[in-house]
């Protein structure tokens, strides 16, 4: 019954110590590269460019010296949804890629066709998945929680003068991390019990939904008078550790950007604003009709 | 002589006033005077509901004053202004370590005053470091805190305490979720503080712990009801009744001596000054010690194995990084109507093998027999013969409670089990009953309108429900205040006597085990370290200590007129079997009536 660990679900903090580049960044500097690849990655729908942002992020994998296989082993779960979504798009392409348009039919089963638009469509949108994936993968085995939430308070900081509240939000989302596997384990402790009186969180049959919904409560109901206690009992401690709010409070990591940080955050812009060029002009395109001169002036020969 | 201490925090007819639950006014506090001096050791008693808890937080300025005045270092709790140099001189720790770390790693957490303090950076790093190093947690400061055992965690939360370095540490029941191997760590840290002129507040409801303070606070209705020498105050079994407090355990088989033996001096509160006071009536150690016939070990075959398991290994989030292996081949057995306790330190797989054997849990390998079913071969029709037969009480139970109705709460585990209505109310009255929560008086309570000690019956009157021929308990007793803990080990005596329970006690209280477990199984790493019968393994108490746990103060002492060659009895457990045995060793004061008749009893 592994079912019944729900640590097993909770892949917050899977920080993988390294020595590597990638470790050592600026959480700052690294949430912003990553939100630039992010955009890069969001707007890339042609095969070069996805080719180039693969690259990019197998180097980054490599750089950041985590092991492969491990990373990878995360996507298993999404393969048959990957595979589903492709048969899908095969199924019933956007009109838009049908023969009629500029596309060229590559394979015809009665009534299915393969246009090279949605063969496209389905390459390129798992490329991306994949890509995201690994990229999300790498900033969590790379960054301890702790890391991240001063990286985007850090980020946010400049906005608090604009009266967003970037402390509180950043203590929150600390607060909420923090008590996530706390909050797992007590949820184990209370199906466990739950089944040990009887219930039965297996199966559902006829009016299944109602019934889940019914068979939660024992769960929910106790979960959420914990939390709430919890955060009473919370509330007073930080009270008695003389939390008063953002205001006149110091770190104890202060973050400080080094050159290589400025360079990296540097060097990702300019991979993903090449990249995206790439995509927009479509130089893909440009590049296979090139290639199909040469190949034509070549048998012209 | 030392100079007079100044006072740190002065308290002068300090009064509060809180809604109760049905909206009506509670006077928690009602005239409270006190001062603790600048490196004072208190201990602050009382039953459940004296008010310690809310005077304790009126020493940082938690709560405020309905009426009076409180003042830490001079500075009044009513100006706002004032709380943060007052929660930076008095810090607190609370019961449930868990529920005070804010942080997602240790040193973050312990860097969280100080960052309220709004230190520089360096001085916040050389703080969080200071502090974790006196706790010794300096090595674990990377680790998420849900990864580290509670006695580590409630170390992690005193280093945050002691980060905001202040005069005084206050202690709210912060030992009460510790094993003994926490505990003792715990109170030898507190010494250190003390010995270093911290001042130390520590609030408990056990009298043995308070033992260790130089001045004892007894609160009673919320009024200072005694405040001077631990001695005394110990040694008075009357007003410690009146104020419904247990006697520590030395101190109890001291007065019990006492009254037997005109000449035995008062005030004994450690085992050391207990000694001492025997030493002088056994004049010189005796050549052949008059030890008692030893009692007929009770032996194992009672009736058929009611619970076997062989060599069970248990991996938990195997094949993750954090894979721990919890049980290493562990078998054990229990019998029909017999009462067998686990116990070891925190993480010894004690929690492990109640599942197991409730079959939440599949082995790696190995085999667990139920009622004379493979768990893990017998599956379908056979495993749901087992529903209901075998019942588990979690540990803290009372967080488990989800209908709003208590008798609704009861019943939803004979509903589950489709019984019909008529049955179904037969059964939640008799749990009912048998928990001391009667049928007619507490059914439409609202569940959690209960206290604490009544919500946890409650969750055991719903265990009991299903009649079960199998009880496992986790940790019963854990966090109980001494009266509670006393009514829930007679139901527990009950359960076993009268109704001819089979009992598995997972525990880490060897109190609890000496008064109801026959049969014990050490576990340490997931391996049985030692078995046998209770008595027979506390007669081991070095290496019980040596594995984290503890024995039962009867054995302590025992062990101790062993050593020293002044008595021997082998089968003691409790304190009045240990204050018979003394007896028999030291000789009879001249003409006391009292010893014959304890002769005559023993006869």
């Amino acid at each position: 019954m592994s079912r019944l660990e729900f640590l097993r679900y909770v892949t917050i903090g899977q920080y993988l110590a390294r020595e590597s580049i990638i470790h050592r960044l600026d959480p700052r500097f690294k949430l912003l590269a990553f939100g630039l690849i992010i955009v890069a990655i969001t707007f890339s729908t042609t095969y070069l460019a996805n080719v180039i942002l693969v690259l990019m992020v197998v180097l980054l994998l490599i750089l950041s010296k985590l092991p492969l296989g491990h990373t990878l082993r995360g996507l298993r779960p999404a393969l048959p949804a990957l595979a589903f979504l492709a048969l899908f798009q095969v199924l019933f392409p956007p009109q838009t890629f049908g023969s009629a348009n500029d596309c060229s039919v590559l394979l015809r089963w009665r009534f299915v066709e393969l246009t090279s638009c949605t063969l496209q469509l389905i390459l390129v949108s798992t490329a991306r998945l994949v890509e995201l994936f690994v990229l999300t993968s790498l900033l969590t085995f790379s960054t301890t929680t702790t890391e991240l939430v001063h990286g985007t308070e850090g980020l946010l900081a400049p906005l608090q003068r604009v009266g967003f509240p970037a402390h509180e939000l950043s203590l929150v989302v600390t607060i909420a991390l923090r008590f996530v596997p706390t909050l797992a384990l007590q949820m184990e402790r209370l199906v466990k019990a739950q089944i040990a009186r009887g219930a039965d969180f297996g199966t559902s049959g006829r009016l299944g939904f109602i019934r889940a919904i019914r068979r939660l409560l024992p769960l929910l109901i106790p979960l959420f008078l914990i939390s709430l206690r919890r955060s009473e009992a919370l509330i007073v401690a930080m009270d008695a550790r003389g939390y008063t709010g953002g205001r006149g409070r110091t770190r104890l990591r202060r973050l400080q950007a080094r050159p290589a940080d400025y360079l990296a955050l540097v060097v990702v812009a300019a991979f993903c604003a090449a990249t995206l060029y790439v995509d927009h002009a479509s130089l893909d395109q440009s590049l296979v009709a090139w290639l199909r001169t040469l190949l034509r002036s070549l048998r012209g020969y | 002589m030392k100079e007079p201490a100044q006072p740190l925090i002065e308290i002068r007819d300090l009064h509060h006033t809180y809604q109760g639950d049905g909206g009506a006014p509670v006077d928690a506090l009602r005239g409270v005077e006190l001062t603790v001096r600048d490196g004072e050791f208190m201990a602050i008693v009382g039953a459940n509901g004296s008010g310690k808890t809310t005077l304790a937080r009126h020493f940082n300025a938690l709560l405020l004053p309905t009426r009076g005045h409180v003042r830490v270092a001079g500075l009044d709790t009513r100006h706002r202004e004032a709380w943060s140099a007052v929660r930076s001189q008095v810090a607190m720790v609370f019961q449930r370590p868990e529920d005070q770390i804010v942080a997602t790693t240790v040193e973050d957490d312990a860097a969280f005053g100080p960052e309220n303090l709004g230190l520089p950076t360096a001085e916040i790093q050389r703080r969080a470091e200071w502090a974790l190093r006196t706790v010794d947690m300096w090595e674990h400061r990377d680790r998420p805190p849900h990864l580290l055992s509670v006695g580590q965690q409630q170390r992690v939360a005193i280093a945050g305490a002691l980060a905001m370095r202040p005069r005084c540490l206050v202690l709210d029941e912060a030992t009460a979720m510790l094993d003994p191997a926490g505990r003792r760590q715990m109170q030898d840290l507190l010494c250190k503080l003390h010995d270093e002129g911290m001042t130390v507040v520590l609030i408990t409801h056990w009298m043995n712990e308070a033992t260790l303070a130089q001045r004892v606070v007894a609160l009673r209705e919320g009024r200072v009801a005694f405040d001077g020498a631990p001695e005394p105050f110990f040694s008075d079994l009357q007003t410690l009744d009146a104020l419904r407090l247990e006697p520590p355990p030395f101190s109890l088989l001291a007065s019990k001596l006492a009254q037997h033996h005109p000449g035995f001096p008062g005030g004994v509160l450690t085992l050391d000054g207990l000694m001492d006071a025997i030493a002088r009536l056994v004049p010189e150690p005796l050549e052949q010690p008059q030890t008692a016939a030893p009692r007929p070990v009770p032996t194992d075959v009672r009736g058929p194995s009611l619970v076997v398991t062989r060599d069970l290994h248990h991996t938990y989030l195997a094949d993750t990084p954090l894979a721990a292996n919890a049980l290493n081949g562990v078998s054990m057995e229990a019998h029909t109507g017999g009462v067998v306790s686990l116990v070891g330190s925190t993480g010894s797989g004690k929690s492990t093998m109640l599942q197991h054997i409730a079959g939440l849990l599949e082995p790696r390998s190995g085999q667990v027999t139920v009622l004379g079913h493979d768990l893990h071969r017998d599956r379908g029709a056979d495993r749901r013969s087992l529903r209901g037969r075998i019942g588990i009480l979690f540990q803290r139970p009372e967080e488990q409670l989800f209908e709003t109705y208590l008798g609704d709460d009861v019943a939803f585990g004979p509903r589950q089990l489709g019984l019909d209505r008529e049955t179904v109310r037969e059964r939640v009255r008799w749990a009912m009953h048998i928990m001391g929560l009667p049928f007619q008086a507490y059914k439409d309570r609202f569940t959690q309108s209960l206290s604490g000690g009544e919500r946890r019956k409650a969750a055991l009157a719903g265990v009991l429900a299903l009649r079960p021929e199998v009880l496992l308990l986790d940790e019963p007793t854990a966090g109980l205040d001494p009266q509670s803990r006393r009514d829930l080990l007679g139901v527990l005596h009950h359960l076993n006597g009268a109704e001819g329970m089979t009992l598995i006690l997972a525990t880490h209280n060897m109190d609890d085990v000496a008064v109801l477990a026959e049969r014990v199984y050490v576990l340490e790493e997931g391996r049985v370290v030692m078995q046998g019968p209770t008595r027979e393994v506390f007669t081991h108490a070095s290496r019980l200590q040596a594995l984290g746990l503890d024995v039962p103060p009867a054995v302590k002492v025992m062990t101790a007129l062993q050593e020293r060659g002044m008595c021997t009895a082998t089968d003691v457990l409790t304190i009045d079997e240990a204050a018979a045995a003394i007896l028999r060793c030291i000789p009879a004061p001249q003409s006391s009536p009292m010893t014959e008749q304890t002769r005559h009893e023993e006869a």
